[in-house]
């Protein structure tokens, strides 16, 4: 059987002095490669009253470093036919590069003269420049978007204050504002050092050359102090005890409700489980609450479900918009009963067949463009430091049972552990 | 530690002082393809993609909203939504159930070109994704409580929209630059015009666009191109229908007496949406190719001047673009950005100012320079998946252009002088006569905004 580098996911890891992780994927397909850099710091690790940091400093990874001036990063990038980008989530943040295979050597210059030379380029114009961009960004995403703050909301009431889920990865707009130099200058220290990365490169080159060079841009950085250590009870917050609700008016006609769950966290066996469930609830046409909720009752314009992969507990959403005219408490009840069936009883086999199917699908999907096969090597290296969990990926669906999805829905889907949040016409 | 074999120490000393030198360059050509006429009047294209054992198939119409007729806005884009909702032989549930159960999808719809139906899946089950696409596009049996469903959820979409800042500011920038055509409407239609669709107008819409003769099917996968011909092939049989194809309205709006502003007040609201546009070129304009030089040096790339300057110099946005839609007729040029509400005035200017500085002197060699490598280096990046190789032979069937198009396009970018970029410039962009929306606080906007042009202002629901 011949080598398909996209389905069979060929790698070698390897470790500099620094503690860097490289990972090398080789797809000689196209005439591109992926450099895709993880740094393991995201909103997790920010404290209440400084929210948004891990977000904004991301931004501020792009206005230059000791050898790259302002802006340049993008031109330097885009100049060669390249593309660029970085994104802060949770538990992580990452930044990447597709570019031109002749161009590797670039992209290993930008990435590691902003990892080894940050801290000459740091200018409070460009800081607060970016604390205006960003809070654009905030307006733009949650406070000028229909329905825009309810996942805040619900994230809130999932988690308790001093939760690090419990805050919104973009941060609270004065949070941002308060952002000084010195932030940034503590945060860099701490936080990007070789020892908190992951480095992969995905595509068209040689390995033994590119980890050669990999080496030559980093191997001189040196490695971080000890990582701070993250709050208590990170995985194990203590339980809500009671249902706990909100109800938000937004000038929106047609009511939502949100429902959410802490459910484990991602790599644990029933984590895909869980995610094998909510495609079953709301995966495509075919699924329970669009079959039942949008198609036959018709009290429903969408509904959708899904499981965040986080590190430490994982929030389970189920989302339904309301027809016009139809009330939220008559949505709640419909996805009351969706959820209590969910604890009691098994999918049919056809639909648990159907559900794996179209996940294993989606996965197909996803892994065809480089930049995103390389993050997600950075994704299972970053958090299991184990770049083969990739591969095994579809097996972990396949080898589930029918009696899982039950399991994790009997221990996720409790109504003295669920947030309810209302999303509803605002009074004019 | 790295490395496996030992390395002298010299080849690690590096120069960070500028950028690396490239290495040597690895030649990219645009995959090949196979065109094939079929006796029902089909037209087939089909390429192999290595790569996910996926393919995809995308049956393609002309029947798009350009054709909606003036009482019957959204017209096209309900017929195509309901040709999955029931066959001859089964019901929407059925045919839903069927595709996802083999972990797949089916889509229909229609935008402002054309009708389409495009199913995704695994390669094993390439026969009975083509049966499909050919159940769905040629036995649909309109049932009337599909239509009243769908009809329903389309209603409910539109007032949906109706809170959408982005969808506000787009829907009034069309109506005010397309006065009096048909690109004026939305393409879902309006509440008004969607109650009034019935069946014998779906029905009879069907029966006129969507026929065989004159659509294209495209077929991408990991799989031989005379395979996926083959079956397509075998799912497509059947004689050429004897009606010939309507012809497509012209679409020709007159150009704005001077700057038209437009507010469309949402008082409260945390940001304002910001568009500035005029009606643009077809896609089958000569100048189409050479235009995405212009647009992507002014607002089509992180480092374009629209970008840089509203959002890396003044901070007023999280980002700004600029783009020529690519239609049949011509699609609008616009610039957007959704900014800080007291910005408005001041982000409207800028852009006004952009637009005439590219018109009055010639860009600079080296912003030339890097806008041509970025275009002719960025596009094996387009071309990474099955849906990406598909898009392009779709740009292909609709517009119809030539097999090597995208090689003549490359040339292009390559060839274009900085003397044809002022030239397009002149020719294609109008910021003296063009379209300022901005959805937002009106008593905040007027006073940044009523000393650029006329100025109206209105209700998100009128």
């Amino acid at each position: 059987m011949s080598l398909n580098p996209a389905t069979d996911l060929p790698f070698t890891c390897h470790q500099l002095g620094n503690g860097l992780r490289v990972v090398l994927h080789r797809d000689p397909t196209l005439p591109l490669v992926a450099v895709d850099l993880w740094y393991h710091v995201g909103s997790k690790n920010e404290r209440p009253g400084r929210t948004g940091f891990a977000h904004l400093f991301e931004h501020m990874l792009f206005q230059g470093s000791q050898h790259v001036p302002t802006n340049d990063h993008f031109r330097y990038v885009q100049l060669v036919g390249g593309v660029a980008n970085g994104s802060t989530w949770y538990d992580r943040t990452n930044y990447y590069e597709t570019l031109p295979a002749h161009q590797l050597d670039l992209g290993l210059w930008l990435e590691s003269d902003r990892m080894g030379f940050l801290l000459p380029a740091i200018t409070q114009e460009n800081l607060d420049t970016q604390r205006q961009v960003v809070i654009n960004e905030r307006r733009q995403r949650v406070e000028n978007q229909p329905y825009g703050r309810a996942s805040e909301r619900l994230h809130e009431l999932l988690y308790p204050p001093d939760h690090p889920y419990h805050w919104p990865v973009i941060g609270y707009t004065d949070d941002i504002a308060a952002a000084t130099l010195e932030d940034v200058r503590g945060f860099f220290r701490t936080y990007y050092a070789p020892n908190n990365a992951v480095l992969t490169l995905a595509g068209d080159f040689e390995p033994a050359a590119a980890l050669e060079r990999v080496e030559a841009y980093f191997g001189e950085i040196p490695a971080g102090p000890p990582l701070p250590p993250l709050a208590p009870r990170i995985s194990d917050p203590p339980p809500l005890g009671a249902e706990q609700r909100a109800t938000l008016e937004d000038d929106v006609r047609l009511a939502r409700v949100y429902m959410a769950f802490r459910a484990p966290a991602y790599g644990d066996r029933l984590w895909y489980a869980a995610d094998l469930l909510t495609a079953v609830l709301a995966g495509g046409k075919s699924s329970r609450l669009y079959r039942d909720l949008v198609y036959e009752r018709q009290i429903a314009q969408d509904v959708s479900a899904y499981i965040s992969p986080l590190e430490a507990i994982s929030p389970l959403v189920v989302v339904a918009t309301a027809r016009a005219g139809v009330e939220a408490a008559t949505l709640e009840s419909a996805l009351r009963a969706h959820l209590a069936h969910a604890a009691a009883a098994p999918p049919t086999a056809e639909e648990f067949d159907g559900a794996r199917n179209r996940t294993l699908t989606e996965y197909y999907a996803g892994l065809q463009m480089l930049s995103n096969r390389a993050d997600l090597f950075s994704q299972f290296t970053t958090y299991f430091d184990d770049p083969g969990g990739l591969a095994g990926e579809a097996e972990r669906y396949r080898r589930l049972a029918v009696e899982e999805l039950l399991e994790v829905g009997a221990r996720t889907f409790i109504e003295t552990e669920q947030v309810t949040v209302a999303v509803v016409p605002a009074a004019s | 530690m790295g490395t496996d074999q030992k390395t002298p120490i010299g080849s690690l000393a590096i120069d960070r002082s500028s950028p690396p030198a490239p290495g040597e360059i690895r030649p990219f050509h645009f995959p090949p393809f196979l065109r094939r006429f079929l006796p029902c009047g089909l037209t087939v294209l089909a390429a192999r993609f290595p790569g996910v054992p996926l393919i995809n198939l995308e049956l393609l119409a002309p029947a798009g909203a350009q054709l909606d007729p003036p009482d019957g806005e959204g017209l096209a884009t309900l017929t195509a939504a309901l040709l999955d909702e029931g066959t001859a032989g089964r019901s929407a549930m059925e045919i839903a159930t069927g595709i996802e159960q083999l972990g797949g999808y089916l889509a229909t719809g229609a935008d402002w070109d054309t009708g389409y139906i495009g199913t995704g899946l695994l390669r094993r089950h390439l026969g009975a994704g083509m049966r499909l696409v050919a159940e769905v596009a040629t036995t649909p049996s309109f049932p009337e409580e599909e239509i009243a469903r769908a009809r329903q959820q389309r209603l409910t979409e539109i007032l949906r929209r109706r809170h959408s800042p982005a969808v506000l500011a787009d829907e009034q920038l069309a109506r005010a630059i397309y006065r009096g055509t048909s690109y004026a409407h939305s393409v879902l239609g309006s509440a008004r015009s969607i109650a009034d669709l019935g069946r014998d107008a779906i029905v009879d819409f069907y029966r006129r666009y969507f026929i065989l003769a004159g659509s294209t099917l495209i077929a991408v996968g990991d799989l031989e191109p005379e395979l996926l011909l083959a079956e397509a092939a075998a799912a497509f049989g059947g004689p050429p229908p004897a009606t010939a194809r309507p012809q497509a309205p012209a679409i020709r709006p007159a150009p704005l007496p001077g700057i038209a502003v437009h507010i469309v007040d949402r008082p409260g609201a945390a940001q304002t949406e910001l568009r500035l546009g005029h009606a643009g070129v077809s896609l089958n304009h000569p100048d189409f190719m050479a235009l995405s030089v212009l647009n992507t040096l002014l607002g089509g790339k992180f480092t374009s001047r629209i970008n840089l300057n509203l959002r890396e110099r003044h901070g007023y946005t999280y980002g700004a673009s600029s783009r020529f839609a690519g239609r049949l007729g011509p699609g609008p040029f616009v610039v957007a950005a959704a900014v800080a509400t007291e910005a408005a005035g001041p982000a409207a200017r800028e852009v006004l100012g952009e637009l005439r500085r590219i018109r009055e002197e010639p860009v600079a060699l080296e912003e030339m320079e890097e806008t041509r490598s970025y275009i002719l280096g960025v596009f094996p990046y387009t071309l990474q998946t099955v849906g990406d190789l598909a898009k392009r032979l779709e740009d292909l069937a609709v517009y119809g252009l030539p097999d090597d198009y995208f090689n003549r396009y490359l040339a292009c970018v390559a060839a274009l002088s900085r003397e044809e970029v002022l030239e397009l410039a002149r020719r294609h962009l109008d910021p003296d006569h063009a379209a300022i929306v901005a959805v937002g606080p009106a008593d905040l906007l007027r006073p940044q905004l009523e000393a650029l042009g006329e100025l109206t202002v209105t209700a998100p629901d009128s």
